[in-house]
């Protein structure tokens, strides 16, 4: 937490314990909200269909960051977690015609259940064992989802949705989806700016920290760790569950461990350890993705030989690779940290140094 | 039992232990590195397709013959090692190890997209390096590229185990595989024996890319090798060089009697799935493998 500016104190606890603290905080925040509510008067739909895109992911990235930000756990099956809380979420939509406020949290359940599931074996190993425990998701996950029967899962087709319906509000343009979703990233948000504040995440970190001195102190691993793993995967679980109501098309193809690396991209990016690092790296990937997006018909001509199919592949590729390897080299904290040394260089002008 | 099926099994037990072989030189690849700095390289099999490209070039393009093609790809792979080792790997040392475990990942995605820049997305031939005819022993048949590679993958298997348990100069790389700081205090260059695992690490995987590809199809595809040697490096456990040339033929030979014996009632999936189940049994009742070292951990 960055340092407080002068003459900010607090005289009950109430205070202190508060998200927003202070009066120009509360009146960022309604600019923000009020900001995201005007957002689709301003831009043009395609920017709006982009803004809904990352946000959905950022609630999956959001998850990781608890699972591998907070309690340490690597963890590179969130991409099936993601399509676990998909596949429940649409296929209670398509088989038992249940409204989204019971399929997305059932899915956020789904998704979970696998995380925890996943997550067991995290109490006896560590490191890159875990890493190939969670590929071991990833590859498990697809085989599981054909081999079911085709009704529950929609098997190697996939599972269509209706839009979803809330009274007499459909959510099937670009405009209705993002309300829709950012809606439910803000209550997803919320919860997680708070879970990390609380017992939980405190002992979370105490576990990344250093599992056997948290161990001694009376924090039990196996729940924490297990619930670390079940609270990102549901996380994930409730994004799918969005991205099943977003695209109106599930199917197992979609989470793939290549888009596991992506979040944990995504994640190295805005920083370990922080929810606003998590959101602030998925908005600058998604805005690098949609820069190679734009560019690959003119790096082609430059690139003859590689192809205007395998471009953009290949560029994704090489942005991926290569700023997970620059971001841990020269900036390891992330965006998050620059951020914070921004505000606190502002909070303590005119001097220069903490 | 009659005759012909005592050697019906007795090849595949040779086919299954020649392949093994072959696995264990890849997951000497991984085990060399990772003794080293610590670091379990899940790109190794997309530096086994990048060298495989660059020899394919070497080869096909440049139309050098042989034996100037084999040296070369190897002094190339040592360099490459060595630039990786620097440029990468060398500046994250001490880091926390999801760094490392994704620092290899980011390595393994780039080198993916840097492949498909400059040789593009499609099919190649392979070059045959070895004769073509498959060889015969009494009334056993192995096909060539098995037979030679399996025998050159022996030898260079046994003669890295024997230099780093007997040489002078291979016990200091051990040293340092036991404990850096002790290795730095007996006067060994840490970071040179890691620069050299490097090299090590990536001329293995040149050779690899040989004797894999030798007359077949090159695609990106064939990078899911490195992820097949995963579980021999698990079972030898992480630290065992002469580990690995025993895990690489129980692998080879349960895969094989696998793919000979199981696979006509499971379509196919019993070989396929027979490495990763191993891997998660071993991962569960031993995680460190049968050679590996138990670390004792201490806050």
């Amino acid at each position: 937490m960055a340092i407080l500016p002068c003459g900010v104190h607090f005289e009950t606890y109430r205070q202190h314990l508060a998200y927003l603290r202070t009066r120009p905080q509360w009146t960022v925040f309604i600019l923000l909200m009020l900001l995201l509510a005007g957002l689709p008067q301003i831009l043009s739909v395609r920017f709006i269909a982009m803004i809904s895109m990352a946000t959905m992911i950022s609630i999956a990235v959001v998850g990781l960051q608890i699972t591998t930000g907070y309690a340490g756990l690597l963890n590179l099956g969130q991409s099936a977690f993601m399509g676990m809380g998909a596949f429940v979420c649409g296929s209670l939509a398509v088989n038992f015609n249940l409204p989204f406020w019971i399929t997305i949290p059932a899915g956020g359940l789904g998704g979970a259940m696998l995380g925890a599931v996943f997550g067991i074996p995290a109490l006896r190993i560590k490191g890159f064992y875990l890493a190939i425990t969670t590929i071991a998701a990833q590859v498990i996950f697809p085989l599981i989802i054909m081999h079911m029967p085709n009704r529950w899962f929609g098997g190697a087709i996939g599972l269509n949705l209706e839009p979803a319906r809330l009274g007499s509000i459909t959510f099937n343009s670009d405009i209705s989806l993002y309300y829709f979703i950012i809606g439910a990233a803000v209550i997803m948000l919320f919860l997680a700016f708070n879970l990390v504040r609380c017992r939980v995440g405190r002992a979370l970190i105490a576990v990344r920290d250093n599992d056997i001195a948290a161990e001694m102190t009376g924090i039990n691993l196996f729940y924490y760790k297990t619930l670390a793993f079940a609270i990102g995967a549901g996380y994930a679980g409730v994004a799918g569950g969005l991205w099943s109501y977003y695209l109106r098309y599930v199917g197992a193809d979609q989470f793939t461990l290549y888009f596991s690396v992506w979040y944990m991209g995504m994640l190295i990016v805005g920083g370990l350890g922080s929810i606003l690092g998590a959101i602030l790296g998925t908005f600058f990937i998604r805005a690098l993705q949609e820069f190679i997006t734009a560019l690959a018909p003119i790096l082609v001509q430059y690139l003859p030989q590689t192809g205007s199919a395998a471009i953009w592949f290949a560029g994704m590729n090489i942005l991926l690779g290569g700023i997970i390897i620059l971001f841990l080299i020269y900036e390891p904290r992330g965006l998050y940290h620059r951020w914070n040394i921004l505000k606190t260089s502002y909070r303590i002008w005119p001097f220069p140094y903490l | 039992m009659n005759t012909l099926a005592y050697i019906d099994l007795l090849q595949y037990t040779l086919d299954g232990t020649l392949t093994g072989v072959l696995y264990a030189v890849i997951a000497i690849a991984f085990i060399v590195v990772y003794r080293a700095g610590r670091i379990l390289n899940f790109a190794q099999g997309e530096v086994i397709i990048f060298m495989a490209y660059i020899i394919w070039t070497l080869i096909a393009l440049a139309r050098l013959p042989v034996w100037v093609v084999i040296p070369l790809s190897l002094a190339v792979a040592m360099i490459l090692g060595l630039v990786i080792e620097r440029g990468i790997f060398r500046p994250l040392i001490g880091q926390p190890i999801w760094a490392l475990v994704m620092v290899t990942i980011g390595l393994m995605i780039l080198i993916q997209g840097i492949t498909q820049v400059i040789w593009g997305g499609g099919e190649r031939p392979f070059p045959l390096l070895f004769p073509r005819a498959p060889v015969k022993i009494g009334p056993l048949l192995f096909s060539s590229s098995i037979f030679w590679g399996g025998l050159i993958s022996l030898f260079i298997v046994l003669g890295l185990a024997l230099v780093f348990e007997k040489t002078r100069w291979g016990l200091r790389l051990t040293a340092v595989a036991e404990n850096h700081q002790v290795a730095q205090a007996m006067g060994i260059s840490v970071k040179s024996s890691i620069a050299i695992a490097w090299m090590i690490g990536w001329a293995l995987s040149s050779f690899a890319a040989v004797v894999f590809l030798n007359g077949k199809v090159l695609t990106f595809a064939a990078a899911a090798i490195g992820l097949h040697a995963l579980p021999v490096v698990l079972l030898a456990g992480l630290e065992s060089i002469g580990g690995a040339l025993l895990a690489g033929i129980i692998m080879g030979i349960g895969e094989s009697w696998a793919s000979a014996f199981l696979d006509p009632y499971t379509a196919g999936a019993s070989s396929q799935a027979f490495p990763y189940v191993l891997m998660l049994i071993v991962l569960l009742v031993r995680p460190q493998g049968l050679f590996g070292w138990k670390i004792i951990e201490r806050v």
